[in-house]
């Protein structure tokens, strides 16, 4: 299967563990060569993240997987790219 | 992985992220004043109430004063564990309500169990530990040989004790050590003379 090379993820998530946290051991997973995590909303007790991951190799099950143990939840996949070169998204007239 | 100081060092690594998930420390380090505050006060009471009554012998002394360890140490245990899984509870609930998720089996749940379980611990073993530490003349009473000095010694040891406790309240709150020690000392002498107006000496 093609390697995943980047995705973004809409995340809902508790404040703790915080997102600094989150941050790095996403960071530190095998196959991942960065990641970010930006909040566009805060609650009391929740806030929700735009969760963006860069690799050479992602593997989407451990990153699900290490987001839900942090007590996250997947939303949506919000965008993917996969092979050799990291294709961004083209701006066409219709946009 | 399989060294086992690493493992140990992961286990705490652990323990330290749950207790920033879940905040028990503050809680723990409460009850452990509280609760020994109530044991070392508890057994001044009974070691009083049993001067009193003319007990003069350090085996009765200590089954009556070991009894009542016992019973706070559960009461402080049973009540701590009863509460706080309520209270866990109430906000792991919340908190999947509003995140639509299950919990229990995430970093969250594990952490929210491990308060129940030190908070429980904590609130049972300081009261029973700091009241037997009371008892401690009454076990070394043969040494000593006069029952009336194992009182005294006792009394010292309660009083010693709750200026202590009281140092430590001070230091948490950053304020004097001494006038925290001299308030708890001051509860203590209180439940003495307290006793003695109310309770009378037997003849």
């Amino acid at each position: 299967m093609g390697n995943l090379r980047r995705l973004v993820l809409d995340v809902l998530k508790p404040l703790e563990p915080s997102i600094e946290v989150l941050v790095q051991l996403l960071a530190d997973l095998e196959g991942v060569d960065g990641a970010n995590i930006s909040i566009y909303e805060i609650d009391r007790r929740v806030e929700n993240a735009k969760v963006t991951i860069e690799g050479h190799d992602l593997r989407y099950e451990t990153i699900a997987g290490l987001i839900e143990e942090n007590g996250g939840a997947i939303h949506s996949i919000d965008e993917v790219a996969a092979g050799d070169v990291l294709i961004e998204d083209v701006i066409t007239p219709q946009d | 992985m399989d060294n086992p100081y690493e493992r140990i060092a992961q286990r705490i690594d652990e323990v330290r992220e749950y207790e920033r998930i879940a905040g028990f420390a503050k809680i723990a380090r409460r009850a452990l004043a509280n609760n020994s505050f109530d044991g070392v006060l508890t057994m001044v009471g009974v070691m009083t109430g049993q001067y009193l009554a003319n007990v003069s012998d350090p085996r009765t002394v200590i089954q009556v004063g070991v009894a009542a360890s016992i019973a706070i140490g559960v009461s402080g245990l049973s009540g701590a564990y009863l509460a706080e899984s309520a209270e866990r509870g109430r906000e792991l609930a919340e908190l999947e309500r509003l995140s639509l998720t299950d919990l229990n089996d995430t970093k969250i749940g594990r952490a929210s169990r491990m308060a129940v379980i030190v908070v429980s611990l904590v609130d049972g073993l300081s009261p029973l530990v700091s009241s037997l530490i009371v008892l401690i003349p009454f076990f070394i009473a043969p040494l000593i040989d006069n029952i009336a000095i194992s009182y005294a010694l006792s009394l010292l040891i309660g009083l010693l004790s709750l200026f202590g406790l009281g140092t430590f309240l001070g230091h948490i709150s950053g304020r004097s050590l001494i006038s925290y020690g001299l308030r708890t000392t001051a509860a203590g002498i209180v439940a003495v003379v307290l006793n003695f107006l109310l309770n009378g000496r037997q003849n």
